[in-house]
């Protein structure tokens, strides 16, 4: 069972390493999820973001879901928005090009070049 | 759409759109009346009667004219429903929400699979932190009724500045729905 006392010691213990970094997300990723997006599998987009960010515990990246936003050929389609950085958006995204975004551009800040659509704003 | 959670998603999608600050999502698996039920209740800006007609039209979108033409996802969701012996209906007061019901004939066999529940209210809840879901599972079956609530206030009020999206809180928040939707049996309905 899942108690709220086990979110207290999360609480926790997030407070000690945000006190270690600054505290401040520093990457945000922008999942589309419209209609023709969820229909092409952004569903599985966002929980392969999210089984990445837990697995190997991202602590500065924050996930949001967003509606179409005039792509619809190349949904799902995904954000990434690096602190300081122009915004990269990634086209025709799979569970597998999320773990090589992940990988390369989250975690050791290169684009994946390949897979991108669009750049800046 | 392959499942009902996905048009679920889809709806809770809508709701955000509309600027709704809580949204109360309530599945009811009822096996003596053969019913599975799906009620989306949103407080976003609502629709008038008008629009309220035209999104149940697969022509219609409320998305701008250069952006979208037409908007599909709440006609496929009541045509999903009626193709299984169900019904649909959607309900708006401008101002004060949105209220989709739909309902599914259980063992109809054109209804959809109801889907990975957890993945579509996970990636809702933690991808729209502004957003308080409140989440009821229930379960009827030869007079045992067995029922799952998540409440999403409560547990940003544990957390203060935490956001949902630290590893740890995805884990609690799935894990917690992985329970659930087990103790409801919802898993493979």
């Amino acid at each position: 069972m899942k108690t709220l006392a086990d979110l207290k010691k999360i609480r926790e213990k997030a407070q000690e390493e945000m006190k270690l970094r600054g505290g401040n997300v520093r990457i945000k990723i922008v999942v589309g999820m419209g209609t023709s997006g969820i229909a092409m599998g952004a569903r599985e987009v966002m929980k392969a973001f999210l089984e990445e960010i837990s697995q190997r515990n991202l602590t500065d990246v924050l996930v949001t879901q967003t509606g179409e936003k005039g792509l619809s050929s190349m949904e799902p389609v995904v954000d990434v928005i690096i602190e300081g950085e122009e915004k990269i958006t990634y086209g025709n995204m799979t569970p597998e090009k999320v773990k090589k975004v992940v990988v390369e551009h989250i975690v050791n800040g290169k684009m994946v070049s390949e897979y991108v659509v669009a750049s800046g704003n | 759409m392959q499942d009902i959670s996905l048009h679920l998603l889809d709806i809770i999608e809508n709701s955000v759109r509309a600027g709704a600050k809580t949204i109360r999502i309530r599945v009811i698996n009822d096996e003596i009346a053969n019913l599975l039920r799906f009620i989306i209740e949103d407080d976003g800006c609502g629709m008038d009667s008008d629009t309220l007609q035209m999104a149940q039209d697969p022509f219609f979108t409320s998305k701008a004219e250069r952006e979208k033409k037409v908007g599909l996802g709440i006609p496929l969701f009541k045509q999903n429903a009626e193709l299984s012996n169900g019904h649909f209906t959607l309900t708006s007061e401008p101002g004060l929400g949105t209220v989709i019901r739909a309902d599914f004939e259980n063992n109809n066999i054109d209804r959809l699979p109801l889907g990975s529940l957890k993945d579509t209210l996970l990636g809702a809840i933690v991808g729209h932190q502004e957003v308080n879901f409140f989440v009821n599972l229930i379960s009827k079956n030869k007079g045992k009724e067995q029922s799952f609530h998540f409440d999403t206030e409560v547990i940003k009020e544990e957390l203060g500045d935490i956001p949902l999206t630290y590893p740890d809180v995805i884990d609690y928040i799935e894990h917690s729905l992985i329970e659930g939707i087990q103790n409801t049996n919802m898993e493979d309905v």
